[in-house]
């Protein structure tokens, strides 16, 4: 046929694929890395793309929704980076994790250590301006444990308080061990003398919220939460943006940081960072090589913090073949965890050197882990009751697809070359995965533990007393017990942390444990941002931030 | 057209049957295996006694068969198809409606891709029956088709993202941003095959009859030719059968390229739904995917009817 035609229809199809391109592309709006000066009014309502021109005094970042803006259910990091800026309580942990006052501005404990008296900050308000007062305190607290609000940690951070049991159960609304003295007075008594009581209440479980909201929009009234942080909620798009605005009454001094908006879809950050859509960024392993070359523009602009936080491998003491001490602590030492550390992750993450993770009060740096001696965990493998007959075991972990991670290989291939023996690793959805951990079915897990707050009371009691809910080792040492219970109301601060530091003695030659690495952060930050740290534990943190866009 | 009315009430009556079967499948198949919404979003706390109190609170520790009566009745009752335990503030249309509307733009830069291709390509085959580039034209996008998503989004990847830096390599910046670029690839092309296969019986149809010849006897140029009377009668019904077969494969593909890409659209929403069990969002999504299946399949087959009388309507069975 003619040629015509083929022009024809190649040059129609290339007006429309054009026209396509054009929408995609033009529409868009500016695109990239061009960096706009901040000219724009910041009342404008950015056009939904990370790329869009930075405001002054706006920080961007990429997150995830939070799942709960009710502090009294969240429990997940995501949830808890929000709230911390939205809520706050009665007193807060500040970068370095130490105590500091917050609704509270100080507060008396009594000479037997069980009654604390708070008093509130005169100048403490709720965003809407009404003042908080100690019976929103006790209202949140009652709120948090009543049955009906579902919340599935609540106990863990006010179980202390007396009569929390009875609320947690339904059995009453009201927490008898909370008395209002006064509007600014606020009387409570804990169930035994414990130093880390206090740490407790900087969770978001233990934050106030606004009776008067609550009641007035019982299950909607986290889209506008009335909170009393530094930030209010302004928006908030399910898998788009949320945006933090200023209070600027807040009663520790407004923020310097007028507004955060946090991009909520998924994608490279990395990216979107270089081509100038968000102003600080997290690192993955596998970008980490890079940004670290000391030729990468990215190499001024990388920061690390520590987590506290820690990766491990739990064996199950009631399970064979780890119910024998020799067979844990075989399989502790034929493992070189610091080889795996500097190569396999390419020395982005330290190898532990004991349960308590750094930033944690009784951490030391010092390696007190079972050194790798592959002679000696044979030995020991040799006199375990299960010389010559080991069962199959199996590592469980959680994940999809079949991919197991380099350093969990790197693990497996320890204990063939150095014990002989056959690792099978099962993967599990988190939903099996946990509920088999609880069952104690599987023998061996690969999991992590991302302290609440900065206690050692918080990994060591509630992951290894007998008797603790989540004790998924299953651990049981009489010895462990008796001290665990001793520091829990040891007052002198120094001895107990001695205490914690014993307890850790033992329970690494008992090896319910096999502690593998610290976790940390990598982050990079724009230039023209200042201030910007990233704390070790989820705790408010834009206050102070200034942003400069060149 | 009494019999056709008739006929389309009789398929619409069966709708409901068909989601009650859908439902109840899904209500006991998502709620039967280990774990629940509250373990999972727990994570690290593990209390039994907590979670006891909390399924309690949301009536899971009753017997399914029992839950399934108290969500049907709500629905019957109250309009009300329960709540996510993602995102407890919220109700489910009011979570997945943005979504939903995200997949569907999505959807459409697919098929105009599809069939900005597949048309022309289609008609091109057609009028160049007979020589090496028909079977040619038409096999290159036959291989675009065999390629499942799966592997086509990594690819695009690589080249576009990786190689190129022409667009990002996942995420969502808005609908009208470079970012839509590979899934619109990925989406479109897979159907352009069929699109041009379809294209080119029809044009080959149109190209024999009378009022062809007519044009090409009254001295018009073979594009006009081709243009304003062959590619008219031609790609009518290509459009509206298309439209809805192709609607059942968007619906995969948009699992796949979502999750894969980052996108917040449906697909990679029931993934995360089911990974979270939060189960009466699982149950809206399938019900909506079902109901959509169905009346795509009842416009597939009324267009059918329309375009070949001979096809015959199926008296009042299944859909």
């Amino acid at each position: 046929m003619s040629n015509k035609l083929v022009l024809g229809a190649g040059a129609v199809a290339a007006v429309l694929i054009i026209g396509l391109a054009v929408i995609l592309f033009v529409v868009a709006g500016s695109g990239g890395s061009s960096g706009t000066p901040a000219a724009t009014s910041s009342g404008a309502t950015p056009a939904s793309t990370v790329s869009g021109t930075p405001a002054a005094g706006d920080l961007r970042v990429r997150a995830s929704d939070p799942l709960f803006l009710d502090p009294a259910v969240a429990q997940d990091a995501d949830s808890a980076g929000y709230i911390v800026e939205i809520f706050s309580g009665l007193v807060r942990l500040d970068k370095n994790l130490k105590i500091q006052p917050d609704l509270a501005e100080r507060w008396d404990l009594s000479p037997d250590g069980k009654t604390y008296t708070f008093h509130l900050n005169p100048k403490a308000a709720f965003q809407d301006g009404r003042p908080v007062t100690a019976g929103d305190v006790k209202y949140s607290w009652e709120r948090a444990l009543n049955p009906d609000t579902a919340s599935v940690t609540a106990e863990n951070f006010l179980g202390d308080i007396v009569g929390a049991k009875d609320v947690a159960n339904g059995t009453t609304k009201q927490l008898s061990g909370v008395k209002v003295i006064d509007d600014q007075t606020l009387q409570v008594a804990i169930d035994a003398p414990k130093s880390y009581f206090l740490y407790k209440l900087t969770y978001p479980n233990a934050f106030v919220v606004d009776q008067k909201q609550i009641a007035a929009n019982p299950r909607r009234w986290t889209l506008k939460p009335n909170g009393t942080g530094p930030y209010m909620l302004k928006e908030w798009k399910l898998g788009d943006r949320l945006v933090l605005q200023a209070n600027e009454h807040f009663y520790l001094g407004a923020p310097k940081l007028k507004t955060v908006t946090f991009l909520l879809s998924g994608g490279s950050s990395l990216t979107t960072y270089q081509d100038g859509g968000i102003d600080v960024t997290g690192v993955g392993l596998a970008d980490l090589a890079s940004v670290q070359d000391p030729s990468s523009p990215l190499n001024k602009q990388y920061h690390k913090a520590d987590n506290a936080a820690i990766d491990y491998i739990g064996f199950n003491t009631n399970a064979p073949p780890f119910d024998d001490p020799k067979v844990r602590q075989a399989f502790a030492m034929a493992v070189d965890r610091k080889k795996i550390a500097s190569v396999v992750l390419h020395g982005a993450i330290p190898a532990a050197t004991g349960i308590i993770p750094p930033g944690v009060p009784g951490y030391t740096p010092d390696d007190k882990t079972l050194p790798y001696d592959p002679a000696k965990a044979k030995q020991l493998l040799g006199q375990s009751k299960y010389a010559g007959k080991m069962p199959q075991i199996t590592l469980a972990e959680t994940g999809a697809g079949g991919s197991i991670a380099d350093a969990t290989q790197a693990i497996v291939q320890g204990w063939k070359q150095n014990l002989g023996v056959d690792v099978k690793v099962q993967q599990a959805d988190a939903a099996t995965f946990f509920q088999d951990i609880d069952q104690g079915k599987y023998q061996m897990f690969h999991l992590g533990w991302i302290m609440d707050y900065p206690d050692p009371e918080d990994i060591l009691d509630v992951l290894f007393y007998s008797k603790s809910r989540q004790n998924s080792s299953h651990y049981n040492n009489p010895q462990v017990d008796a001290k665990l219970l001793q520091a829990r109301t040891e007052a002198d601060p120094n001895k107990r942390i001695a205490l914690y530091q014993d307890i850790e003695k033992m329970l690494i030659q008992d090896a319910p444990w096999m502690p593998l690495f610290f976790e940390t952060s990598y982050y990079l930050v724009k230039p023209y941002v200042s201030g910007y740290e990233l704390p070790p534990m989820v705790i408010e943190h834009y206050r102070n931030v200034t942003v400069n866009h060149p | 057209m009494d019999g056709l009315a008739g006929y389309v009430v009789r398929r619409l009556l069966f709708l409901p049957v068909v989601l009650l079967v859908v439902s109840f499948g899904t209500f006991f198949i998502t709620r039967w295996g280990p774990g629940d919404p509250i373990s999972i979003y727990s994570g690290q706390y593990r209390d039994p006694e907590a979670f006891a109190r909390v399924r309690h609170t949301y009536g899971l520790d009753k017997p399914i068969i029992v839950q399934y009566g108290i969500w049907l009745k709500d629905i019957a009752l109250h309009g009300d198809f329960g709540v996510s335990f993602r995102y407890r503030d919220r109700t489910i249309p009011e979570i997945i409606g943005p979504k939903i509307w995200v997949s569907v733009r999505l959807g459409a830069y697919a098929f105009i891709l599809t069939f900005l291709l597949g048309i022309p390509i289609g008609i091109y085959a057609a009028v160049k029956q007979g020589t090496w580039l028909d079977p040619f034209l038409i096999s290159v996008f036959l291989f675009f088709q065999s390629i499942p998503v799966l592997v086509t989004v990594p690819v695009l990847v690589i080249l576009l993202a990786v190689k190129v830096h022409w667009v990002p390599p996942g995420g969502f910046d808005g609908i009208f941003s470079r970012s839509m670029i590979i899934p619109t690839l990925a989406l479109g092309l897979p159907g352009v095959a069929g699109v041009a296969r379809l294209a080119r019986a029809t044009t080959l149809g149109a190209l024999h009859e009378d009022f062809v010849r007519t044009a090409r006897a009254k001295g018009l140029d073979e594009f006009t030719v081709i243009t304003r009377h062959v590619a008219r009668n031609a790609v009518a019904p290509v459009m509206t059968t298309v439209i809805g077969l192709s609607l059942v494969g968007l619906i995969e593909g948009a699992l796949i390229t979502e999750t894969l890409l980052g996108i917040p659209g449906i697909g990679e929403y029931t993934f995360q739904s089911v990974n979270a069990k939060d189960y009466n969002v699982i149950l809206v999504i399938v019900l909506l995917i079902t109901f959509a299946f169905v009346l795509a399949n009842l416009l597939v087959d009324l267009v059918l009817v329309a375009i070949d009388p001979r096809a015959r309507l199926a008296g009042g069975g299944g859909p």
